[in-house]
């Protein structure tokens, strides 16, 4: 997802960022797709199997954002661009709506809703854009257009 | 992987009680008693109000408070968390001795952090799976026998001639007894299983009909209020009737969250109940209740609470059962947790608590400050109730709530007219008598 790996970054936590990096998106897209069904259909399954998506999304981020959050702004700050800032930004707040989301699904049933499709498809959408700009800046980097 | 998940959770719960997502109770219990109890709206929490206090246990010497006039002995202890309690008509005392079978699945995150909470206070100890029997030995101590052993999380005991029936979690078992006997050997024969999916609640309160003929079956919900799916609420939060010559059973009355206790009013001869209702929609909602059982009446849950009051948490809501939910007849407060049923005509207690209720509260985990862990005494008038709930026996917890040292459960009275309460977790039995005595 980095667009521009500097040689002195670490090797190792650029393998464990990529490997961990996506799961939550795809937790997430799951949770939220989930939701959209409860929402529909009132079927319990889905409620519950939103709550599992956006818990494990949760505990899979926490290594690639620690990670990420030291890049931006300890270790590489100097060589962090905006884009990298706002990249981080909105991993945040996209996390936070995560966090807020699995305590509205801890509710009994259908009081998760309608609160709990909002804040899945918000998470959803921070995601999108952030991996979607980090895919066109790692692109335009490759191809020399940057 | 339970563990460092159940890690993060508690992390994650501390932020978000500390951002103040909850709120103490704005009722206290008088306000939430009898007839017409006040109801705040319907809220939801990121996380609901909770409380719940450590387990401590009794200390040597250490007893329970009561009310004046009164004194409390203990009559048993190490016993494996006692639930209900049947007096035999030799004076003999049954002892149930249970917890939940511990079978429910975890399906949902939730649940891994919920069950721990609760789990600190003591209430979730293993149980004996036994019955005991204590007897008034000629010294005036009480001696204990183990009656039956090899139960299965079994709560309602119920004596009809010569037989005993214990309401397990997931059968009625039928055991031959004969007067003075203290131990039963021989296996008990299945009578009548029982709805025995999920047991999110497990408890099968049990009770006779005077002419023998009926056993009266309290079945809890198998959820909060409907989170497990609707699919598995087949004969749940109902009171079954079973026919005991024929063993043929049928829905008596339904939408009983959790009938926890079923007694006969001695004056009108008619069934009652006591229920625990929801939780999670506010520290004051929902009131348990003390109600009489109509034949065919449907008291709400999981569409409605106390009466018409839809609960938004059901997806798929029954108007046409809601319009005719019945309101429950008195309230004993929100969260107290009603688990015991005692009326008594007469006992040998003052005469303030002739003619009444007494009502054994487990006491609350959704609710700051906390409520129940008492027994109260509701009077009765003709049949119905007549006044506020009084505190007969309290001082189960610190004064700062912080420690638990009991929490009173089934109740009975015994040959002399004294009440008894067993006390699932100082694993005790109470004797309360007159000071008159």
């Amino acid at each position: 997802m980095r667009p521009h790996v500097e040689p002195h970054r670490s090797v190792i936590a650029a393998a464990i960022f990529g490997i961990f990096n996506p799961i939550p998106f795809g937790c997430f897209v799951a949770g939220f797709v989930f939701d959209v069904v409860y929402f529909r259909t009132g079927e319990i399954l889905w409620d519950k199997a939103a709550a599992w998506s956006i818990a494990l999304g949760l505990v899979c981020a926490i290594v690639p954002r620690l990670i990420n959050l030291s890049q931006v702004w300890i270790t590489s700050r100097r060589w962090s661009t905006g884009a990298d800032r706002f990249d981080f930004v909105l991993n945040l707040i996209a996390i936070v709506l995560a966090i807020v989301n699995s305590f509205v699904h801890s509710r009994d049933a259908y009081a998760s809703m309608p609160a709990g499709v909002w804040l899945s498809a918000l998470t959803v959408f921070l995601l999108i854009i952030s991996h979607a700009t980090s895919a066109v800046r790692a692109a335009r980097q490759a191809y020399g257009h940057a | 992987m339970h563990d460092s998940l159940r890690r993060i959770a508690y992390v994650l719960m501390i932020a978000a009680a500390i951002s103040g997502c909850s709120e103490k109770a704005q009722l206290d219990a008088a306000q939430q008693s009898g007839s017409g109890p006040s109801l705040p709206d319907q809220r939801n929490f990121l996380v609901p109000p909770m409380q719940v206090p450590d387990f401590a246990g009794w200390k040597d010497g250490q007893t329970p408070k009561v009310a004046a006039g009164m004194h409390i002995e203990k009559i048993a202890g190490d016993l494996k968390h006692p639930r209900q309690l049947l007096v035999l008509p030799n004076g003999d005392v049954l002892v149930v001795e249970s917890n939940g079978p511990g079978s429910e699945a975890v399906t949902t995150p939730k649940q891994l952090i919920a069950n721990s909470v609760k789990n600190r206070s003591g209430k979730g100890a293993k149980g004996g799976n036994r019955i005991t029997l204590l007897r008034k030995n000629g010294s005036g101590a009480w001696e204990k026998h183990v009656f039956i052993e090899n139960l299965h999380s079994p709560f309602g005991v119920q004596l009809i001639g010569d037989a005993i029936y214990v309401a397990n979690t997931d059968a009625i078992f039928k055991f031959p007894y004969q007067t003075g006997d203290t131990e039963i050997k021989a296996p008990g024969t299945e009578f009548a299983d029982l709805p025995n999916t999920v047991n999110h609640h497990w408890t099968k309160a049990l009770l006779a009909s005077p002419d023998g003929t009926k056993l009266y079956v309290g079945v809890g919900s198998n959820s909060n209020v409907g989170e497990n799916g609707l699919e598995v609420e087949y004969r749940r939060a109902v009171v079954l009737e079973i026919d005991v010559a024929t063993r043929g059973s049928r829905v008596f009355a339904s939408g009983i969250r959790n009938p926890t206790g079923l007694q006969w009013e001695p004056v009108t001869g008619k069934l009652w109940a006591i229920a625990n209702e929801r939780d999670e929609i506010g520290a004051d909602l929902v009131p348990d209740y003390l109600t009489s059982v109509r034949d065919g009446g449907f008291y709400g849950w999981p569409y409605s609470y106390y009466g018409q009051n839809v609960d938004s948490r059901v997806k798929a809501q029954r108007p046409d059962l809601v319009a005719k939910a019945i309101k429950p007849d008195y309230a004993m407060g929100s969260h107290v947790a009603v688990l015991g049923l005692w009326f008594s005509a007469n006992n040998s207690l003052p005469d303030k608590y002739h003619g009444g209720a007494f009502v054994a509260e487990h006491g609350s985990w959704d609710r700051s400050p906390l409520s129940g862990y008492a027994v109260v005494f509701v009077p009765f008038k003709d049949g119905s109730p007549a006044g506020p709930p009084e505190t007969v026996v309290s001082g189960f917890y610190s004064d700062d709530e912080k420690h638990l040292f009991g929490a009173p459960v089934g109740l009975a009275q015994d040959a002399d007219g004294a009440l008894l309460i067993a006390d699932d977790v100082g694993n005790a039995v109470w004797r309360l008598a007159s000071d008159a005595h």
